[in-house]
C-alpha cells in the first residue's frame, strides 16, 4: 500500500473514532455536566425563566436533535457562541491555542531531548551508582504530586528568589516565551521527564541486548557509533510512540499550569467552561483536541516508515 | 513691540504647559479579580466581577456615598433623589443635562447626550424576554403596563421598545416618571445597581451580536482593551463630567476615611488614568504577585491567606513592614443552612417539626464553624439581616435558639419522641421510621468541611446525616424544585435594605427567591405591610417581628457573616470599600513615584 492510500484509509478510520469521541463528550456533558440555565438565570430564578433560557440554548430539544446539531457544528466548524460570555467559540479556540502551544512545544521538545539523552547515558552505565541514583531520583520525582511542584516552585523561584514571574502573560510572543513561559515549562518538564527517562532507558536496554549490537561491537565499531547509530535509531520508534501517546496527558498537565500561572490558554478556558457548564466551549476544545491527537498519531505512523524502511503500510 | 513680546511669552508658557502635561507619568492601578468576567452588558450580566467592571464604565442612575456607613443612597445622574409620590407609587427622575456617553462609532461622530429615554430603554431592556436577563426580577410585577408589554412581546417573539407604557412616562427630554402597581419604598434601590444603568439604544443595536464586548457608558472609565478572562484595561473616559468627593459623611475617627479625605478631598475625579485588571482564579499566584508589587490592590483575600496576614487582629509583621495596609470589612451577606419547609421529615409548622429543626440547629456547632472553617474571619449571625443594611438591629440576639447547645437539643428530641428505638445509636422519628437528614451542598473544599462538621455534630446528638455533595448547577436545580431536606445557602445584598434578605422567606416568592418554601401568613402580612412603609421605626418594628418569626419557626440555621481582608500597597490613596457600591476606582489615586521606586526595588 502506498503512503497516499494509507493516509486516506487512516483518515477514513478516524471518522468512527471522532463519532465515538463526540458521543462520549455529549453523553458525559448531558449526564454529569449540569444544566447551564441555572447559572445563567442568576440569583433569583423561576421555572419560567429557566425554561426560557433552556429554549434559547436549545437544551430543551431531544437528545437526538441536540446531537445532530452538535455533529453539524463539528463538521462545519461553526460551533456557535459561548453560553456564558457570548464569545464566538471559533474565536475562543483561535485566541487560546497560541498560549497553549507556547508551552506545549518547548515542553515536548526539551523533555524528549533530556529524557532520551539521560536514558542513553544511564543505559550505557547500567548497574552503576550513577544509574541507581538517577533511577531513584526518577522514582522520587514521580511520587510527588504535580500540584506540590507547582506550589513550591512558584513560591520558591517566582516569589522568594525572584528568578521568574509568579504569573502573567502578554501580547508579545517572545516575552511570553522567554519571560513568562520558562517556569511553567520547567515544571512540566520536571514532572514529565522522570517517567519518560525510565521508559526510554528500558527501550534502549532492550535494544542493547539485541544480537545486532553484539555483531556491531564484534565488527569493532566504536561505542558511540553503536549507541547513536544502531541502538538509538532502533529505539526511536517506541520513543516517538510514547511522545505521541503522552501528548494528551501533557496537555492535561498544562491545563493545571495555565490555571496556576494565569496563562490564557485552552486549559484555563476549559476549566472555566466546565465550571460554568459552558457546553459549546467544552465540546469544541475536547473534540478538536481529539482530532489533533488522531492527526498526530497518523503523522507518527508515517514517520515510522521514514525511520525504519522495513516498516510497511498496511 | 510689547504686544509681540507678550504673545511670544504666552506661546512659550503654553508650550511649557503642554510639555509638562505630556511629561506627567500615567497613573496606572493594577489589580486582580478572583474569577473570570463574563462581559460588560449591564442588562445581561449577573456575576460579581463583571458587575464590578460595569460600575466603572456605566453610571448608575442613583449611587451610594463613598464614605457613608451604612450605605447611603445618593443621586448620581439625576438632579435629586426621587421623592416617593402618591404613597410610594410614583417616582420622578430628572436627569442632569450635559452628561455624555463615551465616544463610539455607533454615534456616527456626534456627541451623544444621556436623556431620560435611555433610562426608560434600559428598564424595558432588562425585561426583554429575548435577553433572559438575570436581574429582570428588579422590575417584574412592579411598573404599570410593563408586564403586559412583556407578555405581548413573548407572544410576538420580539420586545416592543416603542409602544408607550403607562407606567413609564417621558414628559420631557430629561424626565422619566415611573408609576408602580403598588407602593414600594425600596424601589429606588434598583436604580443604584449597574444592571439598570442606562445604555444607548444605538450602541446595543449596532453591536447586537456581542453587546458583552462593547460597553459604552457615561461612567468615569471606558474599556480600552479586553483579552477575555485574562486582562481588562480601563482608561479614563474623556467625556466624563467629573466628580468631587462628598466628605459630609466621612467618619474622621476612622483612619481610612481620614486618608481618603486628605488624599483626594477637593480634587476633580477620577485621578487614575488607567486601571488594569487581571482575573486570577488561584489564590497563591494572586497573593504572591501582590507581595511582589505586581498589583497595587488585592481585593478579598481568602481565609487561608487572611490568617497569614492578620493574626489575632494584628497585621503580621512581614506585611506591616512593607507598609501594606489591611482593610477589614464584614460584607452585607449571610451564609446559612435552609430547611425545606415542604419536606415531610424536617418541614412543617407544627410543634414537633419545629422542635426537630431547633434541635438540629442547636446540635450544630457554629462557633467551631466560625473558628475552623472561616478561621475566625466571621461573625455569628443573629438574624437574617446582616450588619450594614437598613433594618439591621444590633440588639437582636438569636443565641438562645441558634447557638450550640447539644444538651438542649437532645432534650428537645427526647421530648418530641425522636428517640433511638433500635439501639443503633441513631434516633428514629416518633412513628418509628428512620430519621435521616440529607445535607445538600456543592463540591468545594469549604463545603466538604461544612458537611464534615454537620455530620459530626449530628452524630453527637444521635441524628444520622447524609452528605449530598453535587455540582453547583445541580444544587440550584434541586433547591428550586424543592428536592432537598437541608441545604447550604448564601445571599449577598443587592441593595442595603433588610427587605432584600427578608424576601427570601416571603411565601409568594416560593420557587424563586424563597427556596426554603417558607409560607407563613403572619410573616407574609408583615412583609407586605413593610413594603408600604418608608424607612422608619415602624418599618423596623415590622422587620424585627419578622426576624422573631424566623427564629420561632426555625426555617434557617443562621451561619456567619464573613469578614474579608483587602490589601493595599502604601502608594495607593483614596482606598475605601463601600459595602454595596464597587465604584472605588473613581476615588483612588496612585503616587506614581513611590510605585515606580517600589517596582524597581
Amino acid at each position: 500500500m502506498n503512503i497516499t492510500s494509507f493516509i486516506l484509509r487512516r483518515l477514513w478510520q478516524m471518522l468512527p473514532t471522532l463519532f465515538g469521541v463526540m458521543l462520549l463528550v455529549f453523553l458525559l456533558f448531558n449526564w454529569v455536566g449540569g444544566d447551564p440555565a441555572y447559572i445563567l438565570a442568576g440569583k433569583v430564578s423561576d421555572p419560567a425563566l429557566i425554561a426560557s433560557i433552556r429554549k434559547q440554548l436549545g437544551v430543551d430539544q431531544s437528545y437526538f436533535v441536540q446531537f445532530w446539531i452538535f455533529t453539524k457544528q463539528v463538521f462545519t466548524f461553526d460551533l456557535g457562541r459561548s453560553w456564558s460570555t457570548n464569545e464566538l467559540v471559533s474565536h475562543v479556540l483561535m485566541t487560546r491555542v497560541g498560549p497553549t502551544l507556547t508551552l506545549l512545544v518547548p515542553v515536548v521538545l526539551i523533555e524528549t531531548i533530556i529524557a532520551v539523552g539521560c536514558a542513553v547515558l544511564v543505559a550505557y552505565v547500567r548497574g552503576t551508582l550513577t544509574d541507581r541514583i538517577v533511577m531513584m531520583s526518577c522514582t522520587v520525582a514521580m511520587s510527588i504530586s504535580f500540584l506540590v511542584y507547582i506550589i513550591v516552585f512558584q513560591w520558591l523561584f517566582g516569589f522568594k528568589l525572584g528568578w521568574f514571574p509568579v504569573q502573567g502573560w502578554t501580547d508579545s510572543f517572545w516575552k511570553n516565551l522567554l519571560y513568562y513561559a520558562p517556569l511553567p515549562v520547567i515544571l512540566a518538564i520536571l514532572v514529565d521527564v522522570a517517567p519518560s527517562l525510565r521508559l526510554y532507558r528500558s527501550f534502549i536496554l532492550d535494544e542493547m541486548s539485541q544480537d545486532y549490537v553484539r555483531t556491531a561491537r564484534a565488527k569493532g565499531l566504536s561505542e558511540n557509533r553503536v549507541m547513536l547509530k544502531h541502538v538509538l535509531r532502533n529505539a526511536t520508534i517506541p520513543i516517538i510512540t510514547n511522545v505521541a501517546a503522552g501528548l494528551p496527558a501533557t496537555l492535561v498537565g498544562l491545563f493545571l499550569l495555565e490555571f496556576f500561572f494565569s496563562i490564557p490558554g485552552l486549559g484555563r478556558e476549559m476549566v472555566v467552561a466546565v465550571s460554568n457548564s459552558d457546553f459549546p466551549v467544552v465540546k469544541a476544545i475536547t473534540v478538536y483536541l481529539a482530532v489533533l491527537t488522531m492527526v498526530i498519531n497518523l503523522l507518527v505512523d508515517v514517520m515510522y516508515r521514514w525511520l525504519d524502511p522495513r516498516v510497511s503500510f498496511r | 513691540m510689547t504686544r509681540n513680546l507678550i504673545c511670544k511669552c504666552c506661546c512659550v508658557l503654553l508650550i511649557l504647559f503642554a510639555l509638562s502635561i505630556q511629561a506627567a507619568p500615567l497613573k496606572v492601578l493594577r489589580t486582580s479579580i478572583i474569577a473570570a468576567e463574563s462581559g460588560f452588558d449591564p442588562q445581561r450580566i449577573s456575576d460579581l466581577y463583571s458587575t464590578d467592571i460595569c460600575w466603572q464604565i456605566f453610571d448608575t442612575v442613583l449611587g451610594y456615598d463613598y464614605l457613608a456607613r451604612p450605605a447611603k443612597l445618593i443621586p448620581n445622574i439625576v438632579r435629586e433623589l426621587p421623592v416617593a409620590e402618591d404613597g410610594g407609587r410614583v417616582y420622578t427622575f430628572r436627569v442632569i443635562p450635559g452628561i455624555y456617553f463615551a465616544d463610539d462609532p455607533a454615534f456616527k461622530g456626534k456627541k451623544r447626550e444621556l436623556v431620560a429615554k435611555d433610562l426608560e430603554y434600559s428598564i424595558r431592556r432588562l425585561r426583554d424576554p429575548a435577553l433572559n436577563s438575570p436581574y429582570s426580577w428588579l422590575f417584574e410585577n412592579k411598573i404599570v403596563g410593563l408586564d403586559d408589554l412583556v407578555e405581548a412581546s413573548k407572544r410576538k417573539g420580539k420586545m416592543d421598545y416603542d409602544t408607550p407604557v403607562k407606567g413609564l412616562q417621558l414628559p420631557d427630554r430629561y424626565t422619566l416618571r415611573i408609576t408602580l402597581k403598588s407602593p414600594d419604598y425600596n424601589f429606588l434601590y434598583a436604580f443604584a445597581m449597574p444592571q439598570s444603568a442606562p445604555v444607548a439604544r444605538e450602541v446595543i443595536e449596532a453591536y447586537a451580536d456581542d453587546t458583552m464586548a462593547h460597553p459604552v457608558g457615561t461612567g468615569p472609565f471606558k474599556l480600552a482593551e479586553w483579552v477575555r478572562k485574562s486582562k481588562i484595561v480601563l482608561v479614563r473616559n474623556p467625556n466624563f463630567r467629573g466628580a468631587v468627593l462628598d466628605t459630609r459623611y466621612a467618619d474622621m475617627n476612622n483612619p481610612w476615611d481620614r486618608e481618603v479625605v486628605k488624599s483626594i478631598g477637593g480634587k476633580k475625579l477620577p485621578l487614575l488614568d488607567r486601571v488594569e485588571i487581571y482575573p486570577i482564579e488561584e489564590e497563591q499566584p494572586r497573593y504572591l504577585a501582590f507581595l511582589n508589587k505586581e498589583f497595587d490592590v488585592m481585593d478579598t483575600l481568602n481565609q487561608i491567606y487572611a490568617a497569614q496576614v492578620m493574626q489575632h487582629g494584628v497585621v503580621a509583621p512581614n506585611i506591616a513592614k512593607q507598609g501594606i495596609r489591611v482593610f477589614q470589612e464584614v460584607e452585607p451577606e449571610i451564609i446559612f443552612d435552609e430547611f425545606n419547609m415542604e419536606d415531610p421529615v424536617v418541614g412543617g409548622y407544627d410543634a414537633q417539626h419545629v422542635a426537630l429543626r431547633r434541635a438540629i440547629i442547636m446540635g450544630h456547632n457554629r462557633s467551631q464553624e466560625a473558628q475552623v472553617i472561616f478561621r475566625n474571619f466571621a461573625l455569628l449571625e443573629q438574624s437574617p439581616i446582616p450588619p450594614g443594611v437598613v433594618g439591621y438591629d444590633p440588639t437582636f440576639n438569636a443565641s438562645s435558639q441558634q447557638d450550640y447547645n447539644p444538651e438542649r437539643a437532645k432534650a428537645l428530641l427526647d421530648m418530641f419522641g425522636y428517640i433511638d428505638r433500635d439501639g443503633d445509636g441513631y434516633r428514629e422519628q416518633p412513628d418509628g421510621s428512620p430519621l435521616v437528614i440529607t445535607y445538600l451542598n456543592r463540591t468545594s473544599l469549604q463545603y466538604t468541611k461544612q458537611a464534615e462538621l454537620w455530620t459530626k455534630s449530628m452524630k453527637d446528638i444521635g441524628i444520622k446525616l447524609v452528605n449530598r455533595q453535587v455540582q453547583f448547577t445541580d444544587m440550584l436545580r434541586d433547591e428550586q424544585a424543592g428536592k432537598f431536606m437541608l441545604a447550604v445557602s448564601t445571599w449577598i445584598a443587592d441593595y442595603p435594605d433588610a427587605q432584600n434578605f427578608l424576601q427570601l422567606l416571603y411565601g409568594p416568592n416560593t420557587g424563586s427567591a424563597n427556596r426554603t418554601r417558607f409560607k407563613l401568613p403572619a410573616y407574609d402580612r408583615l412583609y407586605e405591610e413593610a413594603l408600604k412603609l418608608p424607612d422608619s421605626p415602624e418599618r423596623n418594628r415590622l422587620y424585627r417581628e419578622m426576624c422573631r418569626l424566623v427564629l420561632a419557626y426555625a426555617p434557617w440555621r443562621f451561619g456567619v457573616h464573613r469578614a474579608y481582608l483587602h490589601l493595599v500597597q502604601p502608594w495607593v490613596h483614596g482606598f475605601d470599600r463601600n459595602p454595596i457600591s464597587h465604584d472605588q476606582y473613581l476615588y483612588m489615586d496612585i503616587d506614581v513615584a513611590a510605585q515606580q521606586a517600589a517596582i524597581k526595588h
